[in-house]
């Protein structure tokens, strides 16, 4: 089934849809549509409207192959509403992958990426989208592991609109990892939505997940994190962790944690806490003479640079990083 | 210079901690506090710099003639009071280094003066660190971040060395060091020490006061000072512990 004929199937997403839980569904305006689709993969599986979406528009796709032991960094933009770009990462290639922030100021803006990476391979994914203006703005990723492949996901979004990203990580091969680190610094009415599903689908497979939010105003923020271990999986190691810092009486945080476990011998963890800045912290600074004001910033600056702290030395920490200075 | 009187305090949930500490502390002395567990002598040190989890109910401080508790935390440290605490707070992801700066850049804007030149911040800290025989790894680590017990009270010294305030009050420093550690801060408290400046330790042990001689030294019990004396009192409250006291 094509994509546009699976959209017309699902139709648009609900609120008791369990994939669009927490977002804010009656915003998403109705898209045209082509009459009909050009690209005939099968959908069939697809459950997400916003991985479907920029493929029923019949975007021509943007597809780049990194070569095997290859080494690559790499900046991809999407200039158009919607987007699509494929990334075959080759056998034990190494990938800095920036993506850029898609300026087109239009009602609904939706991109997907479909990223295949080969054994061995090393990729790092990343985006700090400097503060925009886009209303409503979808990014779905498939990522598809072989085995000893390593992926670390890391983005900061700070925009003022509605912002939805999602994840499907499939761990397919034996020693495949994946690192997840996002951070949401919104105010105002902003409002940040995380979906992910990793699936474990080989022994000794690896997912960290650690979502910090730091928010203002009225903003929202949610995460509904899956992790699905598959029978025979064994070994698994699982993480998952939500930090989040309230600095307004308005501002809300959802956390909806699942894991689907069909085998023993595994570890998941999961994780989520939800308080205001560290008291005993704010204590020790403005004990040392530093104003009740520039502390607060200080503690904000260290809470949000911890989710990155961890990353290897790479061209996301450093840029990361550079953002949050 | 720091005048405590009848100081009355409690925690959140209306029990008394300071039932009426009387304290006067005049430059160039050094008061050691002494007391069993519990007996509120911590509470004293974060009272008087104003820690939101304790509650004034009466008396006064005053540092140089200015009211402590009419002032803000960070006015407080500005005016010239240090607290080190047992147990230090770690802050991951403040730089130590840039925390040291920011707090002693605090302190001058508060007396009116410039901000430090980094030339002149590097020197001050490289003299600092070299007199209490800290490393380059303290530097770019988070505050207190990852450190051992007696990292963290080494910490604590460089801070106040590099702060200079008028009263220094040390709350346990010497728990968690090792013997060279103990003489390594000892030696940096008493560098630090000068005419015009005073400190108040906090000890459970004689050994900290081998290093720093105490001009007296006080015993607090249930929220009062019950007992004050010269250093002598130090070591009979080493040898037969507190309960002569109450039997006196």
């Amino acid at each position: 089934m094509d994509a546009l004929s699976r959209i017309k199937q699902l139709g648009m997403p609900r609120r008791n849809d369990e994939l669009w839980t927490f977002f804010p569904v009656a915003k998403i305006p109705a898209p045209e549509f082509p009459e009909a689709s050009v690209c005939e993969e099968d959908f069939s599986d697809e459950k997400d409207f916003a991985a479907l979406l920029p493929v029923a528009q019949n975007v021509h796709p943007m597809v780049k192959d990194i070569a095997e032991g290859a080494s690559e960094m790499a900046l991809l933009k999407s200039n158009n509403d919607f987007g699509r770009t494929v990334l075959n990462i080759g056998k034990n290639a190494k990938a800095s992958i920036e993506i850029l922030d898609n300026k087109v100021l239009h009602p609904l803006v939706a991109e997907r990426f479909d990223i295949n990476v080969a054994e061995g391979a090393d990729v790092e994914i990343f985006f700090a989208n400097p503060a925009c203006d886009l209303p409503l703005r979808f990014r779905h990723f498939r990522i598809t592991q072989a085995a000893g492949s390593t992926v670390r996901f890391s983005a900061i979004e700070r925009g003022n609109g509605i912002s939805r990203v999602s994840i499907d990580d499939f761990l397919q091969g034996p020693g495949a990892s994946i690192e997840i680190r996002t951070l949401n610094m919104l105010g105002g009415n902003a409002e940040s939505h995380h979906r992910l599903h990793i699936y474990h689908n080989a022994p000794e497979t690896t997912s960290t997940q650690l979502s910090r939010n730091l928010l203002d105003g009225s903003s929202r923020a949610s995460y509904d994190g899956s992790v699905i271990v598959g029978n025979g999986c064994t070994k698994t190691l699982s993480g998952q962790l939500v930090n989040t810092i309230l600095l307004s009486e308005d501002s809300s945080v959802s956390v909806k944690p699942v894991l689907k476990i069909y085998h023993d011998d595994v570890e998941c963890t999961h994780g989520n806490t939800v308080g205001e800045l560290d008291a005993e912290q704010m204590f020790y600074l403005v004990s040392r003479g530093i104003p009740q004001e520039t502390a607060k910033k200080m503690l904000i600056s260290s809470f949000a640079k911890e989710t990155f702290y961890p990353l290897p030395d790479s061209p996301a920490k450093k840029r990361l990083l550079q953002v949050l200075e | 210079m720091l005048s405590i009187k009848n100081l009355k305090a409690s925690i959140e949930d209306g029990t008394q901690i300071l039932k009426g500490i009387d304290l006067e502390v005049k430059p160039g002395e050094v008061h050691a506090i002494m007391g069993p567990n519990g007996s509120g002598k911590s509470t004293l040190s974060k009272v008087i710099m104003g820690h939101p989890a304790y509650h004034v109910d009466g008396g006064s401080v005053e540092l140089d003639g200015k009211n402590l508790l009419e002032m803000e935390i960070s006015e407080r440290a500005n005016s010239g009071l240090f607290i080190s605490t047992q147990y230090p707070t770690e802050i991951p992801g403040v730089n130590n280094v840039e925390f040291l700066k920011m707090a002693l850049n605090s302190k001058r804007a508060y007396l009116g003066l410039p901000e430090i030149g980094e030339d002149e911040f590097k020197k001050l800290c490289e003299e600092k660190m070299e007199l209490l025989e800290m490393d380059d790894r303290y530097r770019d680590r988070g505050v207190n971040d990852g450190y051992s017990g007696g990292e963290k009270k080494r910490n604590e010294i460089l801070q106040m060395a590099i702060l200079d305030p008028k009263v220094s009050f040390l709350d346990e420093t010497d728990s968690g060091l090792d013997i060279d550690a103990l003489r390594i801060v000892a030696n940096g408290i008493n560098h630090i020490m000068a005419p015009e400046k005073a400190v108040i330790l906090v000890t459970h042990y004689q050994r900290l006061l081998d290093y720093i001689k105490p001009t007296y030294v006080h015993v607090l019990r249930h929220g009062k000072i019950i007992l004050s004396g010269g250093p002598e009192l130090a070591l009979k409250l080493e040898k037969q512990g507190y309960d002569w006291i109450e039997e006196k």
